[in-house]
């Protein structure tokens, strides 16, 4: 049964590790909590605890998963911005599973998202049959989550429109919800927070009032500060997500990884790693995410058309796709960035080079 | 036991501080001994004195070239200065017991002298020296997941709620780290001398007949252990010196958070009086109220909003933030990264100024009237009253207008020129980088016996005068040894120029010769015709206006003479070059034809015979010979019907657009009037354009417009009215055309020639 699904959710994918770190539990828990912060942050950043090696889902930047945790305990919301695939929703998924064991509870925003969903609507046959009750109401997550004191997650805030983000306003400061058709309020029980992600440079995004953003606690997450870092992180995540996609192939190289991390990382940043090139940039983002799937789609390229292990054209075809996206300029910095930069890196790279020059012909 | 109380600190520590007062006021000592160099002690009568404010720092300085400092900074909460305003209040002896700092200085010495002969061998070594590095504080900052050693010992000791815990803390903390550190320390041979020193110390205080329970001695927590063993008799070593001096000075909690460092400096001063505060509040959460208050009150004078909402949030993050660190007290960068999440909605760019007000701050330290004045400072005193300027040592600014000629109204040598002796005086300062008094720029060209200056009086120059104390020990030494310095620093000749000036400003002539001398050396050199022009021009000043100073500066025009004729002959060679390099030679003709007008001892006929061949030649820069004829034109010796051959030369069609526009740009770099009001020049223009078929006159264009773009519409107007007349129209309907907005039409040519491609 568990098989045939595509992706479980985190607290299903470590349970083990979940329990492990319960069971060794010496902290003091917060109310509502399943494990002290202090578990939370191992949980997240790696660690060991008694034989159960915990691996590390969010990779640097200790600091700020510290700090999210920590505003979580203080009952504040929390808001996690940057760049798109910065692991911002990765990281809050992660959250929500270590504190309620439960990151099912999320409202996914869009610009259709409505009030109703943020707070509840009706079941509207029940509503019509036998006028407004408990029983006729649908609640959303977020109720659901101040109810039973645990997270609620909103992905994409800044997707939703501005009234609708404006909804929060209330919920956040006064901590409890209003059903004014039964005249009842429902307090939220200690636990209760909400996670949101929202991101800064996609296109169609709402501006968050200011009046919102006094209400969370806010912490940016960057890009990964080195090549290293990233190559950890990419590394780490083909090797989970290829495992649940049976792409039989082989995981890549690391020779391979460092090659697109280099890629991505000097595009990204406009010049060369050793900063003594400019390069011109394209203008979609290249995130380390873009990477991790170009990578996993290298690997299925590679299992069902190639060999078994990943090629120089299969990483090629995933560069093209991933860099050029829509825009002809992108198209010219990508060749450029062949000619000038990538042509002169010597025999390691000369075979990259063919392969993507052939499909810029 | 040995009966002997032993207090380990941390310099510039809050918590040590205050435990360390409780602690003298429950053993009430007779005698304590305090970890500083023993020579320090004649400034401990000032050091106590009312009117001395911390921050102050105590320095010492080698009397001898090169200079090496140690520097003993002192806050409020250093538990240094407490112990001593304990010892006074109470009637306690107290001693200082660390090496004297000629012993400091020396065994400094020897450390540089050695390193820069093993600089050499250890060059290979280097992947051993890294490792090396990782000293044992690194390594615990790596274990404790901390980000610097600042922040552990905050976190562990700094807010300890009570005095035995501290004191064991740090005692045991001492006893670890010299356990790890033992023989790995890098500087082991000056800790061996200074912990037998500071043993025989104690012997001798004990042999005084002070007895031992009634000693308490201070000093930082790693020589505990290595103290408490003063009981056995051992030989002094013999300890290398040198000769140096000391003083007192105010200091400024800026300059403590610029150096880093165990017991040097501090990086947040402003933010560890909070703690300081919060101690003798004995309300341990005021250091974190006070500070994200802080910021938030410097945030909004900012022009941000911080709504109380926001601190409190920031608190208790803060609070929790700690907490998961298993402390009860947030430290530092708890606090800080709080204000960023909550305050700084996640960019610290947005409170870093707010956060470098709360955790630095601007307090400068006081000493009382006549403390401790280094040899400078007495003369700079002397010297300001001599001249009557004490008037202007306020806080407030002032100004002081100089008249420097001689004033005939007084008799008698001194009095007549005390306005040329202040600016004398006032210059030295300036040379030494005393931010006492500012030269205010003079807007009166020809007024060159006038001189303004604001005159403001801070803490800071007084710092700033005790450290140009390690220069010399007068004002007029100090000064001279600085121009010395920066004439063996310069790196080209106006450089070394700019000291002969100064030396000259400043009324200095044995500095000045010594300049002139190193300037003579280097004319032989070969130097950028830029250089020669910059030189020249500085030199021509100081001979121009050297009368008025009472300087000679006979010795300069032999120099000038050598330059400035230098200057004529490689002047045609260096007109070789590209549009950009042209601005910098322009400027620089610009600069010696005004030398040259200036100084009728130089010889005019080789720099005319310079530009006439600049002017000339026609593989020069074009740009360039143009700027030559319009200097020529300037003085006179081209006439007009030399200009009109010229014109019709360098514009004739054979000639590419791109030279051609360029000389008459270079011809229009000068002299406008003059170029406008000759109607032949313009009727050889109105030709030459004509003469275009329509790709060359695009060409053209493009240049032309470059060469016109920054004359004034009035000069534009002129320009209309002299071709009106060649071409037979009304002045005014030529203007209108000239001066009008471009219209869409052409704005879109103009743009199409953005892609000109000028190489086809």
């Amino acid at each position: 049964m568990e098989q045939e699904i595509l992706r479980q959710p985190a607290e299903k994918l470590f349970e083990e590790e979940l329990n492990a770190l319960i069971k060794a539990e010496s902290d003091p828990v917060p109310q509502g909590w399943r494990m002290s912060p202090r578990s939370v942050k191992t949980y997240i950043c790696g660690g060991k605890v008694g034989k159960t090696v915990i691996t590390p889902k969010y990779i640097g930047h200790e600091r700020l998963v510290e700090i999210a945790i920590a505003t979580l305990v203080t009952d504040r919301a929390l808001l996690l911005i940057g760049e798109p695939g910065t692991a911002k929703s990765w990281l809050s998924e992660h959250l929500a599973a270590a504190i309620n064991g439960n990151s099912g509870r999320v409202i996914q925003g869009t610009a259709g998202t409505t009030e109703e969903q943020i707070r509840y609507s009706w079941n509207y046959a029940m509503l019509i049959a036998n006028g407004p009750s408990e029983e006729a109401m649908l609640k959303s997550p977020v109720f659901t989550a101040m109810e039973t004191g645990t997270l609620a997650r909103v992905e994409e805030i800044s997707r939703c429109a501005s009234e609708v983000q404006d909804t929060l306003i209330s919920l956040l400061s006064e901590k409890r919800i209003s059903v004014p058709e039964l005249s009842i309020e429902v307090p939220a029980k200690k636990g209760f927070s909400i996670i949101a992600t929202a991101n800064t440079r996609d296109k169609g995004v709402n501006e968050m009032s200011a009046a919102l953003k006094r209400r969370f606690n806010i912490v940016v997450l960057p890009a990964p500060e080195t090549l290293e870092e990233e190559m950890d992180i990419v590394k780490t995540r083909v090797a989970q997500l290829s495992s649940g996609l049976d792409l039989n192939a082989a995981l890549p190289k690391d020779a391979v990884i460092e090659k697109i991390c280099t890629i991505f990382r000097e595009l990204r940043q406009g010049e060369t790693l050793d900063k003594k090139q400019k390069v011109k940039a394209p203008g979609g983002v290249l995130s380390s995410a873009e990477a991790i799937s170009l990578l996993c789609n290298s690997m299925a390229l590679s299992g069902s058309f190639g060999n078994g292990e990943i090629s120089d054209e299969d990483i090629a075809a995933g560069l093209q796709g991933a860099i050029v996206k829509d825009d002809d300029k992108d198209s010219v910095a990508w060749k450029e960035y062949l000619e000038n930069i990538m042509k002169k890196r010597g025999s390691a790279w000369s075979g990259l080079y063919k392969a993507c020059r052939e499909l810029n012909q | 036991m040995s009966g002997v109380n032993f207090f380990g600190i941390r310099h510039l520590s809050p918590a040590g501080a205050f435990y360390l007062r409780k602690f003298l006021d429950e053993v009430r000592p007779q005698t304590v001994l305090i970890e500083a160099p023993s020579d320090f002690e004649d400034t401990s009568a000032d050091i106590v004195r009312a009117e001395t404010k911390p921050p102050f720092a105590i320095l010492a300085y080698t009397t001898h070239a090169p200079v090496r400092t140690i520097l003993y900074p002192f806050a409020e909460y250093s538990p240094e200065y407490q112990a001593i305003l304990w010892c006074k209040k109470n009637g306690a002896e107290f001693r200082f017991m660390d090496l004297p700092s000629e012993v400091f200085l020396a065994l400094y010495e020897k450390k540089l002298t050695e390193e820069s002969c093993d600089g050499e061998s250890a060059a290979p070594d280097q992947n051993a020296g890294e490792e090396r590095k990782l000293s044992v504080y690194d390594k615990l900052d790596i274990l404790s997941g901390e980000d610097s050693h600042d922040t552990f010992w905050e976190r562990t000791l700094e807010h300890c709620a009570d005095e035995k815990a501290y004191r064991e803390g740090t005692n045991l903390f001492g006893e670890k780290i010299r356990e790890f550190s033992e023989k790995t320390e890098s500087d082991l041979e000056e800790i061996t001398l200074r912990e037998a020193h500071m043993r025989g110390c104690i012997r001798e205080t004990v042999g005084n007949g002070v007895p031992p329970e009634k000693i308490v001695v201070v000093t930082g927590a790693y020589h505990v252990e290595g103290l408490k063993s003063w009981e056995s008799a051992e030989k002094s070593p013999k300890m290398p010196s040198t000769d140096c001096a000391h003083t007192l000075m105010p200091y400024s909690y800026y300059r403590l958070s610029t150096r880093s460092g165990y017991g040097a400096g501090n990086r947040a001063p402003a933010y560890y009086e909070l703690i300081w505060e919060s101690f003798k509040r004995g309300d341990i959460s005021y250091t974190a109220n006070a500070y994200l208050s802080k910021i938030a009150e410097a945030h909004r004078s900012g022009g941000n909003a911080a709504s109380s909402a926001q601190i409190i949030e920031a608190v208790r993050l803060a609070e929790s933030l700690a907490a998961m660190r298993g402390g009860t007290s947030p430290v530092l960068r708890d606090l800080r990264d709080a204000a960023e999440t909550c305050i700084g909605e996640g960019s610290f760019a947005a409170i870093s100024v707010a956060a470098a007000d709360t955790e630095i701050g601007t307090k400068i330290g006081a000493l009382p009237e006549g403390v401790s004045r280094t040899g400078i400072q007495d003369d700079f005193y002397r010297q300001l009253k001599e001249l009557k300027l004490e008037k202007y040592r306020t806080v407030t600014a002032q100004d002081l207008r100089l008249d420097l000629r001689e004033n005939l109204r007084v008799n008698g040598g001194k009095s007549a020129f005390l306005d040329l002796n202040r600016s004398f005086f006032l210059h030295k300062l300036r040379v030494l980088g005393i931010s006492f008094a500012q030269l205010l720029e003079s807007n009166q060209e020809n007024a060159t016996w006038s001189e303004g200056w604001v005159i403001c009086w801070t803490p800071e120059s007084e710092i700033q005068l005790v450290e140009a104390a390690l220069t010399g020990d007068t004002v007029e030494l100090a000064a001279s040894f600085t121009i010395k310095e920066s004439v063996e620093r310069a790196a080209n000749m106006s450089d070394v120029a700019g000291a002969v000036e100064d030396a000259f400003m400043c009324g200095m002539p044995t500095a000045a010769s010594y300049a002139v001398s190193a300037l003579q050396a280097m004319a032989v050199d070969a130097a950028s015709f830029e250089e020669l022009a910059k030189t020249a021009f500085r030199l021509s000043s100081i001979v121009t206006y050297g009368d008025i100073r009472k300087a000679d500066s006979a010795p300069l025009i032999p120099i000038l003479q050598q330059i400035y004729y230098r200057a004529c002959l490689i002047l045609t060679g260096s007109c070789v070059c590209d549009d950009n390099a042209s601005h910098a030679i322009s400027d620089a003709m610009n600069r010696l034809n005004s030398v040259e007008l200036a100084q009728d001892f130089l010889e005019t006929e080789s720099w005319l015979g310079a530009l006439a061949e600049t002017a000339r030649r026609d593989d020069l820069n074009t740009r360039l010979s143009g700027f030559a004829a319009a200097i020529l034109l300037e003085r006179g010796k081209m006439t007009n019907d030399e200009l009109k051959t010229e014109v019709s030369r360098r514009l004739s069609k054979g000639v590419p657009a791109d030279l051609g526009a360029g000389w008459f740009e270079g011809l229009t770099l000068k002299n406008r009037y003059g170029l406008i009001a000759r109607l032949s020049l313009w009727e050889s223009l109105d030709e030459y354009i004509k003469s275009l078929d329509d790709e060359e006159f695009k060409r053209a264009l493009v240049f032309l417009r470059r060469a016109f773009a920054d004359f004034s519409s009035a000069e534009k107007d002129s320009i209309a009215e002299n071709l009106g007349e060649i071409w037979g129209l009304n002045g005014a309907e030529v203007s209108e055309a000239v001066n009008a907005v471009l219209d869409t039409a052409s704005q879109e040519q103009i743009a199409g020639l953005d892609d000109f491609d000028f190489d086809i």
